[in-house]
Order: C-alpha cells, then structure tokens, then sequence
C-alpha cells in the first residue's frame, strides 16, 4: 500500500524563530565571518609583502612598481581629486547602461517568457547577437556614436541587456505553474498572474542575471575606454601606459579591483534589504 | 458538479493518449467526496478538469448547472506541493490577503476574513512569517487559509497531504474535517491512499489504471467520524478497496515465500 511518509520532522509547536537547520547554519556563518576577515586580512598582508619583497629584490621595480611607489603615487592622484573624477565618469557611465539594459532585459525578457510565438520568434537573433561581446562592438560603437559619453552608454547597455534578458527569461519560464493556478483560483486575471505571480516568482533569476550583468559590465567599460575615450579610468590607465607611469597604471589597477568588490557588496546589500523576500524562494521551488 | 461521459485525450506529435474515458459521476453539494487510485490513473487530470485548468476533449462538465471552462471563483483548487504554491515573498497574512485584493473584496472588510480563516487553521501567531519559516503542516494549513479566504463553494484538493510525515497528516485530517464540517464546503479530494480515503470520505470512486481510466466503482462510507483504521467496520472496508484495487498482489497468507536471489 502506498504509504508515502517522508522523513520530515513531526509538526511540533511551532518555533517562534527560523527552524533549527537556519540557526546552526547561522550561527556557523557568523562565528565563520569574523574568522573570515581575519584570514582575508592575513592573506592580503601577504600578498602585499611579498610583491614588496619581490618588486624591490627580484624584479625591475620599474614594471613592476612595489606597493610603497603605488601608494606614494597614489597620494597625489587621491589629494587632487583626479582618481575620484576618473571613477565617477567611469561609475555613471556604468551605472547608466547597466541600470537601461536591465530595464529592457527584464521587460523583454518578462514578455519571451510568456509569449511563446514572441520567443520562438526572437530567440534565434538573440542566440547569434549575445555573442558580441561589448568589445567587440567598440568599433562600431564609436562610428554609430562617437567618443561622447553615448558609446559607452551603448556598450554596456549591450553587454547587460542579453545577460539580464536571457535569465529573465528563464526565471519567467520556470514560474511554478502550482502557483500561477493558485492565483487564477483565488481569482487573478492574467495580467494579475504575470505581474503579481510569475515576475516576482522570477526575481531570483533576475538578480542573478544583474549581479553577472554587473561584474561583465566592469569588464567591458574598461575596454571601451582605452580605445574611445578621453576620460574614465580606462582612459587614465591607457594615458599611463602611454607616458610609460607604470606606477598610475597599478594606482588604476588596483581602484578598478576596489571598486568592482565595493560595488558587488552594495548590490548584495540592497537585494538582501530591500528583495529579501523575493529570494527566500530559491529554496522551496 | 456533474460529469458526464467525459473524455480526455493528449495529443502528442506521434500520438493520441487516452486519460479518461467514458467519466460519470455527480457530486453533490456539501459531500466529501474521494478519488481513489494509483498513479498514473488520471484522477489529477480528472481533478484539472474540474478545476477548469484543462479542457474535456469531449462529454460535460459542470457545475450547478453551468459548464465549467475555466478556473472558475467557487472551485478552489489545494496543491501537495505547498512551497510551489503559496506566494513565498509574501507573509502568511499576505498570502491570505492575495485573494481577496484580486476579487476586490471591500478593503473595510479584509482584516476580520483574515482573522476569521487564520485563527480557523490556527496560524493567527503567525501572520508575519514567511512560508519558507513554516513547518509542512503550517504551510498547508495556510493554503486551507487562502482558499477558504475567497469563500468558494468547492475545495478541490490534489493529494494535499502527500508530502507530509504519518503524524502530521493525521492532524491534518483532523483539522480538515472539522474545517469541513463546519463549513459545509463540498470537497473533492484526490488521494492514492486508501486509509486517507477511508478515514475521510462520505463516498469514494474508485479509478482503474490508464489508459482510458474511468470510476470502476463507488463506495458509500456511510461510518461516523471520527474513523478509526482499527475499528472492525472501517478496517474492513480498508481490505475491501485493497483487495479490488491491487488484485495482483496477493493475500498475505497466500503469498509464496521468498525465493533465494
């Protein structure tokens, strides 16, 4: 006879906080993140003293310049506001084409999702189209829209738009049909059940997409610099390879590093505030 | 709700599968009502079709009168698979209140209904948890919440306690049971399990293994509640429904004893 008991705890009374599992998970997670940054610091430490070491004793400090020179190189740049000029151009032109190729990634992403003549429609383009890469639009880029802000604009926008798009979709696609029916039961119309149901069951998928859309975006903006613009950091590290700076180069190095993990902290940090909700579902789907 | 000669087919590129044939039965306001049958049988798909996710390929389907086509607001369907079908991002008061924003309940009135359902299932402590931080029972007991919220007529409910361990489930009758009995709600509940049937229904349809499955028979369970598996007269019924239900496998006192390998 069938008879299907799973090993799931017995409904007891009920826990006033997460169930026992999350504790313990908790708990081992913070009791590991304070010995985490501990060892990060440790390791980082390391690195330092031993490009030091390196740079000084081993290798031309002139290509390779130790962390002292950067850093004493850095202090100027820092103090006259020039490096920070360099992130905010860089920053906005970032934050412009990530955020627009978002919007139109979800927004076209939502609707393949839904419409199957719309996807068995586009699907090909998009197939053969996302494997542009940013970069390799650079040229075209510059002669559609000039060295002006626009390109880089552009650039990114098509970098993010087919990541975003493509796991929107997915998200969309994968949108439990157990819930879609609840919702039409409880008497959702259709457009209820796409904008209510099936997008939010999609935001996983879609802050995945962003967070990938993000870290690409990083990538290609600095290419699209040193070949068509004339400010940014990409510029600066192409105007610092020119007059042979290898000191700014590494000051430009190590603020793209910065900035990338500074900018993925503050995305995770908004999606754990403000879309906490919508990711707790990762696990029940 | 009345079915009529129903059939289902599923056309695939290569073929045509027949699920239901030839489907008859009524079921009557207030009843609560059993489709008993192994996997595969088709009494989901026979479910869907009430629900009107799914169309009949051909025969009747209605429901007091009018043909079901479509999900219709006094037939709410219950789900085994509660983690998929609750709405995970919102609280349990949210998810209660889902149902009746979309049927535009008066504003004025959505804090008593969902008062009213939560403290019936006992979740009222709960209204500010999420589903994830909810055992198995409490998430079903929420969906039975949800539904009840939108006040349908008929709950139509797909092996909803499938997923949950032997004790849990045991309550969960319970609290189904009295849901039902006061409510008065008509209840069409799937199950492949004969006790669950037993211990529930006022009748239990009988379904044969597809293709072309159909309700081979139906039980009046004319017990009082609440059942007992071990009281003569319900263990009896118990055997009753195994016996036709599985008649391959043997009684136990005439099964051969094992052979070596």
């Amino acid at each position: 006879m069938a008879n299907v008991d799973n090993a799931r705890p017995a409904e007891r009374d009920p826990p006033l906080t997460a169930p026992a599992t999350l504790q313990t998970l908790r708990s081992w997670l913070s009791a590991g993140s304070g010995r985490g940054i501990m060892l990060s610091v440790t390791s980082l430490a390391i690195a330092f003293a031993i490009w030091q070491l390196l740079s000084t004793f081993v290798f031309n400090p002139f290509l390779i310049p130790p962390p002292v020179e950067v850093i004493r190189a850095a202090i100027p740049m820092l103090a006259s506001g020039e490096i920070f000029s360099d992130i905010g151009i860089s920053m906005v032109r970032v934050l412009v084409g990530f955020l627009t190729g978002s919007l139109a990634g979800i927004v076209l992403g939502a609707l393949l999702g839904r419409i199957r003549l719309l996807h068995d429609l586009l699907d090909p383009i998009i197939e053969l189209l996302r494997y542009l890469s940013p970069t390799a639009m650079i040229p075209i880029a510059v002669i559609w829209f000039g060295i002006g802000e626009m390109s880089k604009y552009f650039l990114i926008f098509w970098g993010t738009f087919f990541i975003v798009l493509v796991n929107t979709t997915a998200g969309v696609w994968r949108a439990p049909v157990a819930r879609q029916r609840a919702a039409e039961c409880l008497g959702a119309n259709r457009l209820q059940i796409f904008l209510l149901v099936v997008v939010p069951s999609a935001v996983p998928y879609i802050i995945t997409g962003m967070r990938v859309a993000m870290a690409s975006s990083f990538m290609s903006i600095i290419p699209a610099e040193i070949l068509a613009a004339d400010s940014g950091i990409g510029y600066l590290l192409q105007k610092s390879s020119l007059l042979l700076q290898t000191n700014r180069i590494f000051v430009a190095l190590l603020t793209i590093c910065i900035l990338g993990f500074v900018v993925d902290r503050l995305f995770r940090f908004f999606v754990d505030r403000v879309l906490a909700r919508y990711m707790s579902q990762v696990g029940t789907t | 709700m009345r079915v009529a000669n129903l059939r289902k087919t599923y056309d695939t590129a290569h073929a045509s599968y027949v699920a239901l044939e030839g489907v008859d039965v009524e079921i009557g306001a207030g009843e609560f009502f059993c489709l008993l049958g192994p996997s595969g049988c088709g009494k989901s798909t026979l479910l869907n079709i009430l629900a009107g996710f799914e169309p009949a390929t051909s025969g009747s389907v209605t429901s007091g009168g009018a043909a079901i086509t479509r999900a219709g607001r006094e037939r709410v369907m219950f789900f085994q698979d509660a983690g998929s079908a609750l709405f995970p991002w919102l609280t349990v008061e949210e998810n209660v209140r889902f149902g009746l924003r979309v049927r535009k309940v008066p504003r004025p009135a959505w804090d008593d209904i969902i008062d009213k359902y939560l403290r019936m299932v006992d979740l009222d402590r709960h209204r500010s948890k999420f589903p994830a931080q909810l055992s198995g029972g409490m998430r079903q007991r929420l969906q039975i919440a949800r539904a009840l919220a939108v006040e349908p007529e008929v709950l139509l409910m797909d092996e909803p306690f499938g997923a949950l361990d032997a004790l849990t489930r045991r309550r969960m009758h319970a609290v189904l049971l009295s849901i039902w009995q006061r409510t008065g709600k008509t209840v069409v509940f799937v199950t492949h399990d004969i006790a669950e049937a037993v211990l529930l229904a006022d009748r239990i349809a009988m379904m044969s293994v597809g293709p072309g499955s159909t309700i081979t028979k139906v039980f009046e369970v004319a017990l009082p509640r609440p059942r007992d598996l071990t009281h003569a007269s319900v263990a009896g019924l118990f055997h009753e429904i195994e016996a036709l239900l599985d008649p391959s496998v043997p009684r136990t006192d005439e099964r051969a004893p094992l052979a070596a390998g």
